[in-house]
């Protein structure tokens, strides 16, 4: 695993704004949710847009108050429209007295609150804490935000701690961990006494441990063997072995469910990227279209051909519709130059083999892809890669190893046939 | 549509992994001017010009690519095959060498880096078979061409100074190998760089030591040079393209090429042992790539399958060995070459010329 330059200083000692909220927003939905509006209705705020149930059952709920202007596609995606009408007329819901709510009620207020994981897998979180009769041995919280520039967890857990720990209280009375770890990174060493202050508000063991600064140490797997030594596969659930692991966002998001009676309909995402003018760590209403964000930050030098980044520069995807919007995965936005890769021959180098987290071999990857040899693909265990970007950052020669990995899946799925 | 990752290392392109081999390289070549002034000024830049324009025309007329050649990747391989040379050898031998390293060292295969073999030593092993001055004796009968007989930077004159004067610089046998010490600093500082790993030259070394001990101990005859096996070990075994690209495999590789050299010296290879097995385990490392696979996270290998592939790849790599003794012993390299050549011309002209644009 490798190291990589954190650029976090540019928003970490921002305090979280509020961003004004855009006149239009786009809440996307995933194939299995089902909406529950019909173009021209009213909505009031934090009214049910769309759900599901079963067991990844999930819901979303507007942002704002205001109308349903239809449904619209965006990159191939169902969206839902709604034209904010900036009343803030809000739907009350019924008062929640966290501290004497059962476990069994605190899953369902996290079920009908919306509440997904925030560190952009949006595993929806009931489920995951759904552990039934399953000892949990640890409940890591996940800290290390990995990802260069963002910096939306860091303040929530520099700003607003308290609040983390009392969402941790809360989903201990239901998984009943016998022991909760807050992984940070090292590089972050300074939030470990503020955390460790809240350590007493919980009657279980609770450490806040040090991490290191490798890349990628928030991946799930990673995070976990860096704390319980235990290297679990891919595909996994880690609840099989004893661990539940969130997000510092979830965290957040549940904070404010069970504590100030909001649904999952803003999150804290960091605002940032070379070229952005005005850079910060703001609550975001879900649905937000990132040219509203583009627009609020704007741009340092308009000559430079620029793109928007939704999430974090290794991971994150260009948005290519202005009205791609953010959504409860998404940690930041960022706006970015937009570079031409210089590409050159694959030099053998092995870099991308050391810097993979996986230990896999990304260069066969870009081999076989090209040949449109699946089985190799398999072979090499192109399945067990978990997208972190790391071999494509340290690649000398730019070869698409991306390109090849994403194509490569979708041979492996089958979504393509040759 | 642009995919993740949106940033970059700063100086990690190709060319700057170029650079940091010629900058551990150059100072060889500095050396190599003390020790034999002009002459050795004229082979490098003969060299040099030769690999610089070959790579540039071929891929030019083949590749319609006009700026590959300013990589840096033929400056290297001009200055690698130079140092593995007697200042003797005649400069057209020298531009004909550089010439074959480029074309059916690199370029045939498909260009930079896809090359199976080291392009260096391919130049090398044309140059033996084409010319039989580099396989006499004669061609390093140097000593009276030498402008700077030795250094006297720790001048004390005990035994300790003595050795250390030899470290530094001592003249006798091919160009790049006057300076043990400067070898080994230009390793340290690619080591440092990660340009290379220090799996290959530790194990290189290790076993190869261990065998000059084996060799000692039983009181055979066994000469080498130290200085031709850390060039070899440093900058030859660890050319990229060539050789395995994860640890184990690198360790393994390491190993049998240290094996394979010893074994070479006991059968009487006097000055090609190294170039032979590097070259032998180049040509086997597809398969150690895929043996030596690293563990993939959280997966559980079958233990006895790959012990049983790995003696089967060591049984085919000795096998190798021993033909290649007996192609030497019988004077049949140079059959080997023109073997390689058919093969590989036929081999661009059906696969690998399509493939010339893809970057993999």
């Amino acid at each position: 695993m490798m190291h990589i330059p954190s650029l976090k200083h540019i928003t970490k000692h921002y305090p979280i704004e509020n961003l004004p909220d855009s006149t239009e927003f786009f809440i996307g939905y995933k194939s299995m949710l089902k909406p529950v509006v019909e173009p021209g209705q009213y909505v009031k705020k934090y009214e049910l847009l769309a759900e599901t149930e079963g067991v990844f059952a999930t819901k979303l709920h507007a942002p704002v108050s205001g109308t349903i202007a239809g449904f619209q596609d965006i990159d191939g995606k169902p969206h839902i429209k709604l034209v904010n009408d900036f009343k803030e007329d809000a739907l009350v819901f019924p008062h929640i007295n966290p501290e004497h709510t059962e476990p069994a009620e605190i899953l369902e207020i996290i079920k009908h609150y919306g509440i997904e994981g925030s560190g952009g897998a949006r595993f929806p979180a009931h489920t995951k804490y759904a552990v039934n009769d399953n000892k949990v041995d640890v409940f890591i919280i996940n800290g290390a935000e990995c990802e260069p520039y963002l910096t939306a967890d860091y303040v929530l857990m520099q700003n607003k701690p308290e609040a983390l720990f009392k969402a941790i209280v809360c989903i201990q009375k239901v998984i009943r961990a016998k022991k909760v770890v807050f992984g940070i990174e090292k590089q972050h060493k300074e939030l470990a006494p503020l955390l460790k202050k809240h350590v007493g508000l919980g009657n279980f063991p609770l450490e806040v441990k040090i991490l290191p600064n490798t890349y990628p140490q928030g991946g799930e797997l990673q995070l976990i063997k860096s704390v319980t030594g235990k290297e679990l596969p891919k595909g996994i659930v880690p609840a099989q072995h004893g661990i539940v692991v969130s997000n510092v966002g979830t965290l957040w998001a549940i904070y404010n469910a069970l504590y100030q009676n909001k649904p999952y309909i803003e999150r804290v995402i960091a605002l940032s990227g070379t070229l952005a003018a005005k850079k910060g760590n703001y609550n975001v209403k879900i649905g937000t279209p990132i040219s509203f964000l583009a627009n609020f930050s704007g741009i340092v030098d308009s000559h430079t051909k620029h793109q928007v980044i939704v999430g974090g520069p290794m991971m994150g995807r260009q948005a290519k519709h202005p009205n791609t919007p953010v959504t409860k995965g998404t940690g930041g936005i960022l706006i970015m130059p937009e570079e031409k890769k210089n590409q050159y021959n694959c030099i053998e180098c092995g870099y991308c083999s050391d810097a993979c987290p996986q230990r896999l071999m990304p260069m066969e990857f870009a081999r076989f892809a090209q040949k449109n040899d699946k089985d190799k693909l398999i072979t090499y265990h192109l399945s067990d890669c978990i997208e972190c970007g790391a071999c494509a950052y340290i690649c000398p020669s730019d070869v698409p190893l991306m390109r090849s990995i994403f194509y490569g899946k979708e041979l492996i799925k089958g979504t393509i046939v040759i | 549509m642009n995919l993740n990752p949106f940033i970059k290392p700063k100086n990690n392109t190709v060319r700057a992994v170029m650079l940091d081999v010629i900058i551990a390289l150059l100072p060889l070549a500095v050396v190599a001017c003390i020790a034999y002034g002009v002459i050795a000024l004229w082979l490098i830049l003969t060299a040099i010009a030769s690999c610089v324009v070959t790579d540039f025309l071929f891929n030019a007329v083949y590749a319609k690519n006009y700026t590959s050649f300013l990589d840096g990747s033929a400056i290297i391989t001009a200055l690698l095959l130079c140092f593995t040379l007697s200042p003797l050898t005649p400069w057209y031998v020298v531009a004909f060498g550089s010439f074959s390293a480029i074309l059916f060292g690199k370029f045939l295969w498909g260009g930079l880096g896809k090359n199976k073999f080291n392009p260096a030593l391919v130049g090398r092993e044309f140059m033996v078979a084409f010319f039989t001055v580099m396989s006499s004796a004669t061609v390093w009968v140097t000593n009276s061409m030498v402008n700077t007989k030795q250094s006297d930077l720790l001048s004390t004159g005990s035994l300790l100074a003595n050795y250390g004067n030899n470290l530094l610089y001592k003249t006798g046998g091919a160009l790049g190998e006057y300076s043990v010490a400067l070898i080994f600093s230009g390793g340290l500082y690619l080591l440092i760089r990660r340009r290379i790993s220090w799996h290959i030259p530790f194990a290189l070394l290790t076993t190869f030591l261990f065998c000059t001990w084996l060799a000692y101990f039983y009181g055979v005859d066994f000469k080498y040079s130290s200085a031709g096996l850390l060039l070899g070990g440093l900058f030859m075994a660890t050319d990229m393209p060539s050789s395995p690209n994860a640890s184990q495999g690198r360790l393994y590789y390491g190993c049998i090429i240290g094996l394979v050299a010893a074994m070479f010296i006991l059968s009487g290879i006097r000055f090609e042992y190294l170039s032979y097995s590097i070259l032998l385990l180049n040509g086997f490392t597809p398969f150690i790539n895929q043996i030596f696979m690293p563990r993939a996270w959280g997966k559980k290998p079958d233990y006895t399958v790959k012990a049983e592939r790995i003696f089967f790849l060591t049984t085919a790599i000795f096998a190798m060995a021993f033909a290649v003794i007996s192609l030497h012993y019988y004077g049949l390299i140079k059959y080997v070459v023109y073997v390689y050549i058919v093969y590989i011309i036929l081999k661009f002209n059906f696969s690998f010329l399509k493939n010339i644009h893809n970057p993999i």
